[in-house]
């Protein structure tokens, strides 16, 4: 007899060990103890754990890819403790990367109760030890926003089309933002926010944007800064209609579809454009690339991502085209023009741009019967020279642009200032030479006098720079800005010859 | 002097420079060995420069004004020295603290000086498109925007790694030379130019 613990029937403490079939057998009561060895107990805790975290997820189904993942890393070991639910974790993060299903790190973070960038650091180790590298998928930020849509509950009473619309519109519009640089500066999961928010307000849909951001783990703050963002560039978007100086930030959501559909146009056009190119022809007839565009629009079939831009065109098209049947070109621009027309008419009836645009009712009305005298060989005036793609650059490469031209007017400035102290008698010479860089070096809020003096304001910058440029130091290397690196190169160098 | 300084700058060697561009030496990272047992606590208590701080890190951290660098003193006699802006100056530097520590009454010497990493950057005047830079250069690159803005491209010959940012700023780590870093930037210049958002 051995004992050990209690009896899982009975709960007594004395066992028999039968030596026939090797099972603990309980003298009381005659049950079979089935015990689990220590490896047996780790392997049930880590499987626990597993799904403790796929399952908030609703990542239930691919627990056992998670579990091979993390047998392959661990070597059929696992482990227990806190760093193991980092594991899990990273492991859920990359299977769904692994299939082009990519999950917010931020929200697999918040469901194991720890801080992104812990579990960031365990996802490159993961994907370094199991060498997935060369062949990892790239983040996807549209499959991001499909997601979301997906999950979001308090879309979940919209009708289904519309979801699907918004979808699609969604899509679209992220793509976009892409190309505007307005998701390459930032995080990506604040710009998705910002995008849906303004797909559920272009159908009506009510969402806060407090409520999304909430459910992605992101910083309400941010995406409202991102949201800004995606407006102010979907107005430079709407310049191309034609009220489109009439646009707003206000009032841009009204004329958000008919917008894209003209940059989706635009687009079309261009890659006609390149097609004629290609046939090496002496000379582009753009009229008849247009024609052609409107006149056979399954032809261009292309797109971003294997996402084709024609099919995008019937979720922007509007509901006075949803009954018609295209038929030739000329009915097609006809049908165009009265679109314009009937939405542009709504938009002053919806807005009030008499009032804005400072004039009468009669000002009103000269400007729609001008609108209503566009023919079509005005609107095709308006395919060819319209170009609606935005060209933005990044906010962080501008704002490079800019600082640099300052330095440049500094060390302008500097050179001049050199130049009067070195030679006194020629200062009104020198001033002669460059007026331009007087005029814009020495504004007159500049200036300060005092006791009958004229002083220059300089600052610390102007004083560096002039330094700098006594030193024979480049004027290209001082534009860069590397001021603490130039002054320890060649003014703060003693010692070395 | 200063008129010479004042009529411009000598040309870019574009030998050497094909792309026009310089990258600028940042920081250099060296070591040296002392080649004697040190009394961190003594030193830490002696100079008037130093930190020591055992509970949370195991070396004494000594900073000089020129040239303006930091060095890490360890027990066992070997020395860090960082913040140099040149080859020479982070040697110097390192003299200068080897210097110190004899002054304090060890028998300092100056072993084995090598420079560890030389960081440089410089800026090619452009928008990057970084999204079709990691996806054309899987192998190189890990671009992970939720993470870091910029993309970490691991470049193998010369063994250097790269940050590219979008804004065209390109900072450049893991020299041992300085020709180095020059060759990176050169190998790629070409890709970034590739990938280059046009401007109107």
């Amino acid at each position: 007899m051995s004992k050990s613990s209690p009896c899982t029937y009975c709960g007594e403490a004395s066992f028999i060990h039968d030596d026939i079939s090797s099972e603990l057998i309980c003298s009381s009561c005659g049950g079979v103890q089935h015990l689990y060895s220590y490896r047996q107990r780790k392997l049930f805790v880590a499987q626990n754990l597993i799904n403790e975290v796929t399952n908030p997820l609703g990542l239930s189904f691919k627990s056992s890819d998670v579990r091979s993942m993390i047998s392959t890393i661990t070597e059929g070991e696992f482990g227990q403790g806190e760093w193991f639910k980092v594991l899990i974790g990273a492991c859920i993060y990359v299977v769904m990367r692994k299939e082009d299903r990519p999950l917010p790190m931020a929200e697999v973070a918040s469901t194991i109760g720890i801080d992104v960038y812990e579990i960031s650091r365990m996802i490159l180790r993961v994907v370094d030890f199991l060498n997935l590298r060369p062949d990892f998928p790239e983040f996807d930020i549209v499959h991001l926003l499909e997601r979301m849509i997906r999950n979001c509950s308090g879309c979940a009473s919209a009708e289904r089309n519309l979801i699907e619309r918004m979808r699609k519109q969604g899509m679209f519009l992220i793509q976009c933002a892409v190309k505007w640089y307005l998701s390459i500066e930032w995080r990506p999961v604040p710009l998705v926010v910002a995008v849906l928010v303004f797909m559920v307000e272009l159908n009506g849909v009510g969402v806060g944007m407090e409520e999304l951001a909430k459910e992605v783990h992101a910083r309400v703050s941010t995406c409202r800064a991102r949201y800004k963002e995606l407006l102010e560039t979907l107005v430079k978007v709407a310049q191309v209609l034609p009220w489109g100086k009439d646009v707003t930030v206000k009032n841009i959501i009204k004329n958000a579809l008919v917008g894209i559909q003209y940059m989706e146009r635009n687009a079309m056009l261009k890659h006609g454009e390149k097609r004629e190119e290609g046939l090496d022809q002496a000379t582009v007839d753009l009229k008849d690339v247009v024609v052609e565009c409107l006149r056979n629009d399954g032809e261009f079939e292309y797109g971003v991502d294997g996402m084709s831009k024609r099919k995008d065109s019937r979720y922007f098209m509007l509901e006075s085209n949803a009954g018609r049947v295209g038929g030739g070109d000329s009915e097609r621009q006809q049908i165009s023009l009265e679109c314009l027309s009937v939405l542009y008419k709504k938009f002053l009836d919806e807005n009030n741009c008499a009032e804005s645009l400072r004039g009468s009712g009669s000002a009103q009305k000269r400007r729609i019967l001008q609108f209503d005298l566009l023919d079509k060989k005005l609107l095709l005036k308006y395919l060819l020279e319209k170009d609606v793609e935005v060209d933005t650059m990044s906010p962080s490469f501008v704002n490079g642009q800019l600082k640099c031209k300052m330095r440049r007017e500094r060390i302008n400035a500097s050179m001049v200032r050199i130049k009067r102290i070195m030679h006194q008698s020629n200062a009104d010479l020198a001033d002669a030479e460059i007026p331009g860089t007087l005029d814009g070096s020495y504004p007159e809020s500049r200036r300060k006098k005092r006791k009958g003096m004229v002083v220059d304001d300089v600052d610390w910058e102007d004083l560096i720079i002039e330094t700098l440029v006594l030193h024979q130091v480049k004027e290209e290397e001082i534009e860069k800005g590397h001021y603490n690196t130039l002054l320890d190169l060649h003014v703060f160098n003693s010692g070395i010859v | 002097m200063a008129e010479q300084a004042l009529e411009g700058s000598q040309p870019v060697d574009l030998t050497k420079h094909p792309s026009g561009i310089v990258p600028t030496l940042q920081n250099i990272v060296s070591t040296v060995n002392l080649d004697c047992k040190l009394e961190l606590k003594s030193i830490a208590l002696q100079a008037r420069n130093a930190e020591y701080n055992p509970k949370r890190f195991a070396a004494v951290i000594m900073r000089i004004r020129e040239p303006k660098t930091t060095a890490l003193i360890f027990a066992s006699g070997k020395m860090v020295c960082t913040g140099a802006k040149s080859e020479q100056q982070s040697k110097l530097a390192a003299r200068k603290y080897a210097r110190i520590i004899q002054k304090l009454g060890f028998p300092a010497k100056f072993k084995d000086f090598k420079i560890q990493n030389i960081v440089g950057s410089c800026d090619v005047k452009f928008p990057i498109r970084l999204e079709g830079l990691a996806y054309s250069h899987s192998a190189f690159s890990s671009y992970e925007p939720e993470l870091f803005p910029g993309l970490i491209y691991r470049m193998k010959q010369p063994k250097i790694v790269l940050l590219i940012f979008v804004s065209g700023k390109i900072v450049l780590t893991g020299a041992k030379v300085r020709d180095e870093t020059y060759t990176a930037f050169e190998n790629i210049y070409p890709v970034l130019t590739e990938f280059r958002k046009n401007q109107q």
